[in-house]
C-alpha cells in the first residue's frame, strides 16, 4: 500500500497553517476606559438608569435650594384641598407642607445617607478585603471568621438596634449603622480578587522589580479589585436607601420635621383613607431610586468585566 | 459526610461565640443602663440597687457574659434560660417560642408559594428566551424586585383591606377564632403576598439564569442528539442540573424563616418573632433583643451548613 | 433498514446551505455543500476551524439552533429528505439510525446521571426495552468499547472517569442503538496522543463489526489518513476538493489541499522554514468575491475573481478551482465557462 509512506501519523500534525496578519483585519486600538464606556453605552437600560440617577441627584440638590423653606414650612392656610399648581405640583399635606418639595428634601436625605453609607462600606470592605487577600495565612483566617460572624447576624435587626440604642433620628448614626453592617460583602469580593491577583503575572513582575508590599497593593492590585467593589457599591446604594426608609417608616430613623421618604410613608399611611395618592409619591420615588441604582450596577458590571455576565 | 458535618459544627463554635460576644456587647454597651426605665421619682435608690444586683448588672462584663452564655444553651430544658422580659416579666423563652409558629406560618407559606411559582416561571423564561413572554416577565421581575417590602405591604393593606374590605386589617386571627384554619389562611393572604411578590421576582430570575446556563451546556446537545423528546431534555436532563443552585439557595433561606419578616410582621401586626423583636428594641427589652439576635445568628449558621450538605447530596461531583 | 455493503449511497447532501443571522451580520457557515457517504465507508471531512464542517454535521442531525437555520438544499437518507421530515420522525432517526459523538467528552456527558443510565436511556428510547433489559445492554456496550469492569463503571458518574474512558462511554452510547451512520466530530482532538490511537483502533473495530458508515470530522490529516476511505476538504463553508483518500493525499488538485499537505513537516526531510499558507481564513462577514481562497493562493489568477466551477478533474475527483486537471491555467476550450468568466473578471478589474 502506498499509504504507509510519507503520510503523516495521527495526532502529530494538524492542518492548521501559520498565519500572516493581513492588514485588512487589524482593529483600531482603544484604551481600557474607552472600551468600558462603549460597553456601558451599549447597555440601553443602564444608560437610561444613569440619566435617571443623575436627574434624581440633580433634582435633590437643586430643588430644595430653589424652594427655600418650601417642604418644611407648615401653613395654616394651605392644605390638601388646595389645587395643584406649578409651585406645588403635588399639592399640600394636612399641615400645609408643600408635598413635592418635601419629597425632594426626603430624596436628598435618602441619597445622602445612601451615598455616605456606601462610602463606608466600600472603604471598610476594601481595606479589610485587601489585607485578608494579600496577607493570606492566619491573618486571612481571622478576618474571614470576623466576616462570617458579622454576616451571620441579622442585618436589618442589627441596624435597627444600633440606631435605636445609639440615637434615633441621628443621620450620622444611621449612616454609620448601615455602613458597619454592610461592609462584609465588599470585603469578600475584594479578598477574592486579591487572592486571584496575588498569583498573577503582573504582580509577580512588580515584586521582581523590588516594589514594596504597600506599593503593590495600592498601585497595582486595588485598581483591578475596584471593579467588583464599584458594582457592589452601586447596588448597595439601593439597599441603603431602602434600609433608611424602612427605619424611618418604623419610627427609628428620621422623624418629622426631618424629611425622609420613609417617614413620609408613615404619614401617608395614616391619611390613606382620605388621600390615597400620598402613598404613591414617596413609594414611586423610592422605587425609581432602586431601579436606577440596580440597572446602573448591572451596566457597570457588564462594562467593567463582560466575562462575569451570565447570559441574560 | 458525617465527618464533614462534624467538622463544620466544630468550626461553627468560634463563630457562635463571636456572635454571642457581639450581640452581648451591643446590648450592654449602649448608653444608659437597662434599669434606667425604672428610675422614676417613686422608686427608691435601694430598689434600683436591688434591681441591679438582681439582674447581675453589678458584676464585670466578662462575668456577666459568661453567666449569660452558659445559661443560654439550657433553653431546651429551662424556660428561664433566656431571662425575663423587661416589659412584662415573662420568661423570654416562652414569649419567643409562643411566636415561632406564627412566623413559621408566614414565612413557610411564602417560601412554599415562592418555590411553586418561581421555578416554573424561571424554566419558562429560559426555554423561551428572547420571546415576548420572557421580556414581559423580566420587566415584572425587575419591578417586583425593586419594591420595598414595607411599601408593598402598605399598598396591599390599604387597597385590599381598607378600601375594598376584602381582607382583614391586621393580626393573625379574628376575635374568638383562634385555631380556625380558614380564618388563619384568610389573614395570611396579604402578608404572604407581600413577601412572595418580591421573593418570586428574585428567585425566578435566579432560576432563569441557572436554567439558561445549563441549556448552553454540551450535554444538552448530546441529549438531543440521542433523539430524546424536548420535554425529556428539559425536565430530566436540564432541570436536574439547574436545580442544584436552587437547592443551595433553599438552604440559605432557612435562617430567613425565622428572622426575615420583621418589617412585614410590623406592617400587618402579625404576632411573630420579628415584630416581637422590633417592639423589644423600641421598649429597650434587652433580654428579648439579645435572644432574638442570637437565634437569628445561629439559624444562619445552621442554614449555611444545610446549604452545603444539600449541595453535596444533589450534585454527585461533590464529595466531602 | 437493510445494511448494504454494495457501495451504494447511504447519505446524500445536496447544496446544503445553513446560515446564521448574527448580531454582526449574516454568516453563511455552510454555503452550497454537496457530498455523499457510501454504505459501509468512512468519509473524512477536513478543514480548518470555522470552515463549516461541524455545522454540516449538526445540519444532518438537525441540531442547528437559533440564530442558525438550514435555509436550503436537501439531505437524503433512507429515501427521505431529512430537512423536511417532521420533528418526531427526526427524533426517531437521531440517536437511532444516525448517531453523533462530540469533541469534549467531559462536558458532553450529563454530570448528574451515571454512565450506565445515560447509555440505557438511548437504548430504552429507541429500542423499546426498558429497566433491567436496558441496563444489561448498557453494560454490554461498555464492555464492547473496552471498558474493564463494566458493571461497576456503569454505576459511576462521568467525572469519575478519565478522558479516554469518557469518550468510550460516548461511543458506547452512540452505538448502543446500532446506527447505520456515525457522525464523529473531532472525536480525538481533546485526548492525549496515546489515547487517540486507542480510540481510533476502537472505532475501526466497531466499524467492522457493525458494518457502519462513519462521517469523521477533523482538522487532523493524520487521523484522516488512518481512518477514511473518502475525503472531503472544506473551506469557508464550501467543499473545495473531494475524492478517495489516496487521490487526495497523493494527487491533490486544489491549492488549498496542496498547501495543507505541504505544511506538515515530515521526518527525514530537511527544510529551513516550515511551509505555510499565507494569510488567514476570511472573515465570514466579509468574504471575498469569486474564489474564497484567492487571497492566499499561490496560483491565483485574474479569473479567480469569478467563482470557480466545481469540476471533475478526474473520475470521482472534484475540485473547486479554475486550474485544469493538468494544473495549468484554464483555456477557453477546455474548461466550460472560461470565456464568460474571463470577460467578467476583466470587467471587475476595470472597475477596481
Amino acid at each position: 500500500m502506498t499509504r504507509s509512506e510519507g503520510l503523516p501519523v495521527p495526532g502529530a500534525h494538524t492542518a492548521q497553517p501559520a498565519a500572516e496578519i493581513d492588514e485588512v483585519d487589524l482593529v483600531p486600538v482603544r484604551t481600557y476606559w474607552q472600551l468600558v464606556r462603549k460597553r456601558f453605552l451599549q447597555h440601553r437600560m443602564a444608560t437610561i438608569a444613569l440619566v435617571l440617577m443623575l436627574l434624581l441627584i440633580t433634582a435633590s440638590i437643586v430643588l430644595p435650594l430653589i424652594g427655600g423653606d418650601a417642604g418644611a414650612k407648615t401653613s395654616l392656610t394651605q392644605g390638601p384641598k388646595d389645587p395643584v399648581s406649578l409651585a406645588a405640583p403635588l399639592g399640600f399635606d394636612n399641615i400645609g407642607i408643600n408635598i413635592f418639595f418635601r419629597l425632594m428634601r426626603g430624596l436628598q436625605t435618602s441619597l445622602t445617607i445612601g451615598f455616605f453609607a456606601v462610602l463606608i462600606i466600600a472603604g471598610l470592605g476594601t481595606t479589610v478585603g485587601s489585607i485578608a487577600g494579600y496577607a493570606g495565612g492566619w491573618v486571612d483566617n481571622v478576618l474571614m471568621r470576623v466576616i462570617d460572624i458579622v454576616l451571620s447576624l441579622p442585618t436589618f435587626f442589627l441596624v435597627l438596634m444600633f440606631v435605636a440604642f445609639m440615637g434615633s433620628g441621628n443621620v450620622f448614626v444611621i449612616i454609620f449603622a448601615i455602613g458597619l453592617t454592610g461592609w462584609t460583602t465588599a470585603a469578600r469580593l475584594v479578598r477574592a480578587e486579591f487572592l486571584r491577583l496575588r498569583e498573577s503575572d503582573f504582580v509577580q513582575a512588580a515584586k521582581a522589580l523590588g516594589a514594596s508590599d504597600r506599593r503593590i497593593i495600592v498601585r497595582h492590585m486595588i485598581p483591578s479589585a475596584l471593579a467588583p467593589v464599584v458594582v457592589a457599591s452601586t447596588l448597595g446604594i439601593a439597599d441603603s436607601v431602602v434600609t433608611e426608609a424602612a427605619l424611618s417608616f418604623l419610627g427609628f430613623g428620621l422623624r418629622p420635621p426631618e424629611a425622609s421618604l420613609g417617614n413620609m410613608l408613615t404619614g401617608a399611611n395614616e391619611y390613606f383613607y382620605r388621600q390615597p395618592l400620598w402613598i404613591w409619591y414617596p413609594g414611586i420615588t423610592l422605587i425609581l431610586v432602586v431601579l436606577a441604582a440596580s440597572f446602573l450596577g448591572d451596566g457597570l458590571r457588564d462594562a467593567l468585566d463582560p466575562r462575569q455576565r451570565i447570559e441574560a | 459526610m458525617a465527618t464533614y458535618i462534624l467538622r463544620r459544627l466544630l468550626q461553627a463554635i468560634p463563630i457562635v461565640i463571636g456572635i454571642s460576644v457581639i450581640s452581648f456587647l451591643i446590648v450592654h454597651l449602649t448608653p444608659g443602663s437597662p434599669v434606667d426605665k425604672f428610675r422614676t421619682p417613686r422608686v427608691s435608690p435601694e430598689t434600683i440597687n436591688n434591681l441591679i444586683r438582681l439582674y447581675g448588672l453589678d458584676e464585670s462584663l466578662p462575668v456577666q457574659f459568661g453567666k449569660w452564655f452558659t445559661k443560654f444553651w439550657t433553653f431546651p430544658f429551662d424556660n428561664t434560660a433566656w431571662g425575663y422580659s423587661f416589659t412584662d416579666g415573662l420568661p423570654v423563652r416562652d414569649k419567643i417560642f409562643a411566636r415561632i409558629p406564627s412566623t413559621l406560618w408566614l414565612t413557610g407559606m411564602s417560601l412554599l408559594v415562592t418555590v411553586m411559582l418561581a421555578i416554573p416561571i424561571g424554566i419558562l423564561q429560559a426555554v423561551r428566551q428572547y420571546s415576548w413572554s420572557d421580556k414581559i416577565i423580566t420587566t415584572f421581575e425587575t419591578i417586583g424586585y425593586a419594591l420595598p417590602t414595607f411599601w408593598l405591604g402598605l399598598m396591599l393593606k390599604q387597597t385590599f383591606s381598607v378600601q375594598f374590605n376584602l381582607f382583614p386589617l391586621f393580626g393573625q386571627n379574628s376575635f374568638g377564632k383562634q385555631g380556625d384554619l380558614l380564618d388563619l389562611l384568610w389573614h395570611l393572604v396579604l402578608p404572604v403576598t407581600t413577601l412572595t411578590v418580591i421573593q418570586v421576582a428574585g428567585w425566578s430570575r435566579y432560576m432563569r439564569a441557572s436554567m439558561l446556563e445549563v441549556l448552553r451546556q454540551d450535554y444538552i446537545r448530546t441529549a438531543r442528539s440521542k433523539g430524546l423528546a424536548e420535554r425529556r431534555v428539559i425536565f430530566k436532563h436540564a432541570l436536574r442540573n439547574a436545580m442544584i443552585p436552587i437547592v443551595t439557595l433553599l438552604g440559605l433561606t432557612v435562617p430567613a424563616l425565622l428572622s426575615g419578616a420583621a418589617i412585614t410582621e410590623t406592617v400587618f401586626s402579625w404576632p411573630g418573632m420579628g415584630w416581637l423583636g422590633v417592639q423589644a428594641v423600641t421598649d429597650r427589652d434587652y433580654p428579648v433583643v439579645l435572644a432574638t439576635v442570637m437565634i437569628g445568628g445561629v439559624m444562619v449558621i445552621i442554614g449555611n451548613l444545610l446549604a452545603d450538605v444539600a449541595y453535596a447530596v444533589v450534585d454527585p461531583r461533590i464529595t466531602y | 433498514m437493510v445494511r448494504k455493503d454494495d457501495g451504494g449511497t447511504l447519505l446524500e447532501i445536496s447544496d446544503l446551505r445553513t446560515h446564521f443571522a448574527t448580531a454582526d451580520g449574516l454568516v453563511k457557515a455552510v454555503d452550497g455543500v454537496s457530498f455523499s457517504i457510501r454504505n459501509g465507508a468512512t468519509l473524512g471531512v477536513v478543514g480548518e476551524s470555522g470552515c463549516g464542517k461541524s455545522v454540516t454535521a449538526l445540519s444532518v442531525m438537525r441540531l442547528i439552533e437559533r440564530p442558525g437555520r438550514i435555509v436550503g438544499g436537501a439531505i437524503t437518507f433512507g429515501g427521505q429528505n431529512l430537512i423536511e421530515v417532521p420533528d418526531d420522525e427526526m427524533r426517531e432517526i437521531r440517536g437511532n439510525s444516525i448517531s453523533m459523538i462530540f469533541q469534549e467528552p467531559m462536558t458532553s456527558l450529563n454530570p448528574v446521571f451515571t454512565c450506565g443510565n445515560q447509555i440505557a436511556e438511548a437504548v430504552s428510547i429507541h429500542g423499546g426495552v426498558s429497566g433491567n433489559e436496558a441496563r444489561k445492554r448498557a453494560i454490554e456496550m461498555l464492555a464492547q468499547v473496552g471498558i474493564p469492569d463494566a458493571a461497576r463503571r456503569a454505576e459511576e458518574y462521568p467525572h469519575q472517569l478519565s478522558g479516554g474512558m469518557r469518550q468510550r462511554v460516548m461511543i458506547a452510547m452512540a452505538l448502543s442503538t446500532n446506527p447505520e451512520l456515525l457522525i464523529a466530530d473531532e472525536p480525538t482532538t481533546a485526548l492525549d496522543v496515546t489515547i487517540q490511537a486507542q480510540i481510533l483502533e476502537l472505532m475501526k473495530a466497531l466499524r467492522e463489526r457493525n458494518r457502519m458508515s462513519i462521517m469523521l470530522i477533523t482538522h487532523d490529516l493524520g487521523v484522516i489518513a488512518e481512518m477514511a476511505d473518502d475525503v472531503v476538504v472544506m473551506y469557508a463553508g464550501k467543499v473545495v476538493e473531494q475524492s478517495d483518500v489516496n487521490t487526495v493525499y497523493e494527487h491533490p488538485h486544489h491549492p488549498y489541499t496542496s498547501g495543507l499537505l505541504a505544511s506538515i513537516p515530515r521526518l527525514g526531510e530537511k527544510h529551513e522554514r516550515l511551509e505555510v499558507i499565507k494569510g488567514v481564513v476570511p472573515n465570514p462577514l466579509n468574504l471575498p468575491v469569486g474564489c474564497l481562497f484567492k487571497r492566499r493562493c499561490p496560483r491565483a489568477m485574474p479569473i479567480c475573481d469569478v467563482a470557480p466551477p466545481f469540476q471533475e478533474v478526474a473520475p470521482g475527483h472534484l475540485s473547486r478551482c479554475w486550474l485544469t486537471p493538468a494544473g495549468g491555467p484554464p483555456s477557453v476550450g477546455e474548461t466550460p465557462g472560461t470565456e464568460a468568466a474571463l470577460g467578467a473578471a476583466a470587467a471587475l478589474s476595470v472597475e477596481s
